[in-house]
């Protein structure tokens, strides 16, 4: 047999990439690691299950130019950096895993971040906020060439959350003690100071779970504030929701988007009526673009008018877009780009990526990547929201 | 009363009263045993979480919680029984009811998540709601605080007298004085520590009640944080004390809330921890505690 130079180099590349050699047969795979269990677990289950229907819809389609994708490495963090980092280093391993998605929340993202960076293997970040994650040296600088964001990001979010504070002279920001909680508040605090040099902005901090928040609430009010913004989670903004009702304090209260989610509507009960809240505009327009809608019929068909949906068959939960609905955006724009270049190759799906034009999410009617910015939501995707009590039940309205 | 004052003393009181509850409830253990059950914050979980499940079938909240105290008490005699007796009985005075009774803890904590889910659930009012106030001298107080407190110190109180006054209470006495003499005198040692541990898991399921009503919902990582707060109660009050439960507990949350309010929320519980430790320094046996005496 005859063996000419050319097969020879051929062959040992495919004995020394046996990786892109499986990747080109077979199933598509994609893997994540996410808080799926654990108090936090309505975002890292969330995205897991946005996609699920990612995956499932593309598959009944014909999969991607005719192969199937499958979520094929799905781990646990509890968003617990540490774990994270363990778990990424495992779904790397799997070199068959060609796009990933990060993890759901600011400390297991940063704590992943460099790693997937060097592996060079595209990833799309559904709800961690802090702007470092996408631009580790400023938003003015280039971002990590394979990490593409969705999420709603602390700047774009803080220049919502000023906007909506406008009105307001005396100001108190209330956050967690997070990597999300400051650098969410200080972004706030500058960009309100930005609009209005008069203001008087009190800052305080709590720990996550914390029972009592009688401390933080009586300084806010001392400082003589007229509102109060809170960053943080759900269930901490019902403890301080509860905490400024037995203290008698009546304050303009303001959430941001993770604040507003439904362990907040159920620990603090009719209490949250009048909380006006930063979250996706896409869910609370009528009607909702078209993604948005065929999001909320594949959800409510698989899993029915849930926790995360919420019992209102005919209108989702707006925290529906950003717990679940990233996750689904997340998958379907890896499964465009690799459409597009026919290729699961990672430098040509992170070109692909960058290429992303006007593709149509459920979360953000128009996503566009380029080389130069890799973030997707602008102001104009964000509404301003007021909790009403309607009945028996609550229900946010887009006023801005 | 300046109101920026008065609103960080009640809240300091009220949550104090909590952290009172779990000392007692720590000394109680430490008492018959002289060990404690680290699986307190589980027990305060799991006490709320139950009393979450059984209202949420459609029973009265009073029953549910009434339902909730009985099968947490029942796990405290479970946690003596297989976790602490079988240490204590070890050879060498092994200290494995450390490991034992937080490794039951975190398997309480495991097996409420994966029954209940492990996302924070709403905590129904049980008495009032957090809208509910008295106004005395025209200071705005929440009832919810003041039943915390009013059931913390009844128990409290309660307990004081039943080891003073009543000749079980001197039982309870006599066996954490002398275990081995008790038995010898005709006490029933066994059950006396039994129904140390039952009590003991009652305590901390009101505990987990009254906090969780205070902040609305309960997760299952709930109650750990709290159990440390209660263990520093307890030692700051003289380990082995009610009133010393009751004092430490209250000074705790007090010194807390003070430190956050006039200094900084960041920094509540360190700088309130820095001063509880040179209180220590001064009075090592604590506030109402006795110092040890060793006779050769």
């Amino acid at each position: 047999m005859k063996i000419d130079r050319r097969s020879l180099a051929l062959g040992a590349a495919a004995l020394t990439l046996p990786g892109l050699v499986r990747a080109q047969s077979g199933t598509i795979k994609f893997g994540f690691t996410a808080a799926l269990t654990g108090p936090f677990n309505e975002f890292g289950e969330g995205i897991n299950r946005g996609a699920q229907i990612a995956v499932e819809e593309c598959n009944k389609a014909g999969g991607i130019n005719g192969r199937m994708v499958e979520l094929a490495e799905v781990l646990d963090d509890q968003l617990v950096p540490d774990r994270a980092v363990q778990n990424l280093r495992r779904i790397l391993d799997n070199r068959e895993i060609v796009g990933l998605m990060c993890p759901s929340g600011s400390g297991p993202t940063l704590a992943i971040a460099d790693m997937i960076q060097a592996d060079g293997r595209p990833i799309i970040n559904p709800q961690a906020q802090t702007p470092t994650i996408v631009y580790p040296n400023g938003p003015d600088k280039p971002p990590r060439p394979n990490l593409f964001s969705i999420s709603i990001g602390n700047l774009v979010e803080s220049e919502k959350l000023a906007a909506a504070l406008s009105e307001f002279t005396r100001i108190g920001i209330l956050h967690e003690s997070t990597g999300y909680g400051v650098t969410g508040a200080d972004l706030v605090r500058r960009e309100i100071m930005r609009r209005k040099p008069a203001a008087r902005v009190t800052v305080e901090s709590y720990n996550q779970r914390a029972q009592d928040m009688t401390a933080q609430l009586v300084r806010v009010q001392r400082a003589n504030a007229e509102a109060m913004l809170v960053i943080g989670l759900g269930a901490d903004f019902a403890v301080i929701r509860r905490n400024m009702s037995r203290l008698n304090i009546n304050l303009a209260l303001f959430g941001a988007a993770g604040a507003v989610t439904v362990p907040y509507i159920e620990g603090a009960g009719d209490l949250v009526a009048g909380t006006r809240a930063v979250n996706h505009a896409a869910f609370g327009r009528r009607p909702m673009h078209g993604a948005a809608q065929k999001f909320a019929d594949l959800y409510r068909a698989k899993f029915g008018t849930d926790r995360w949906y919420g019992p209102d068959a005919a209108n989702p939960l707006i925290s529906l877009a950003g717990t679940v609905g990233s996750g689904y955006d997340c998958i379907n724009l890896l499964i465009d780009a690799i459409r597009r270049v026919n290729s699961t190759a990672a430098a040509d799906v992170v070109r692909a990526l960058d290429q992303t034009k006007d593709y149509e999410g459920a979360t953000i009617s128009r996503i566009s990547f380029t080389s130069q910015n890799h973030v997707a939501l602008k102001l104009e995707d964000l509404g301003t929201y007021e909790m009403l009590k309607r009945g028996d039940r609550v229900v946010l309205e887009l006023r801005d | 009363m300046d109101d920026f004052f008065f609103s960080l003393l009640l809240a300091g009181i009220s949550v104090g009263a909590v952290y009172a509850l779990i000392a007692l409830g720590l000394n109680l253990t430490f008492w018959t045993t002289k060990t404690l059950n680290f699986g307190q914050g589980s027990l305060m979980m799991l006490c709320a979480m139950l009393t979450v499940f059984i209202s949420s079938q459609g029973l009265a909240i009073t029953l549910a919680v009434v339902g909730s105290l009985a099968i947490v008490a029942a796990l405290g005699m479970f946690i003596e029984r297989w976790t602490v007796r079988p240490a204590l009985e070890s050879s060498g005075g092994s200290m494995g009811w450390v490991v034992s009774t937080l490794g039951f803890g975190i398997f309480l904590q495991g097996m409420a998540a994966k029954y209940f889910g492990s996302q924070a659930v709403a905590f129904p009012d049980v008495v009032f709601t957090a809208q509910d106030f008295v106004t005395v001298f025209g200071q705005y107080i929440s009832l919810q605080y003041l039943v915390v407190l009013a059931v913390a110190v009844a128990l409290i109180l309660a307990f004081e007298l039943f080891i003073r006054r009543t000749v079980w209470g001197q039982a309870v006495h006599a066996v954490s004085l002398d275990p081995e003499l008790a038995l010898v005198q005709g006490i029933p040692v066994r059950r006396l520590i039994l129904g140390s541990f039952m009590l003991s898991s009652i305590l901390a399921g009101v505990a987990g009640v009254l906090i969780a009503q205070i902040g609305g919902t309960v997760d299952p990582a709930f109650g750990f944080d709290l159990v440390l707060l209660g263990f520093v109660a307890a030692v700051l009050g003289g380990m082995g004390s009610s009133l010393g439960a009751l004092a430490g507990g209250l000074l705790v949350g007090v010194i807390s809330k003070l430190v956050g309010g006039y200094v900084s929320t960041a920094a509540e519980h360190g700088i309130a921890f820095a001063l509880l430790m040179l209180a220590l320094a001064v009075r090592p046996q604590g506030l109402f505690g006795r110092p040890e005496v060793s006779k050769a």
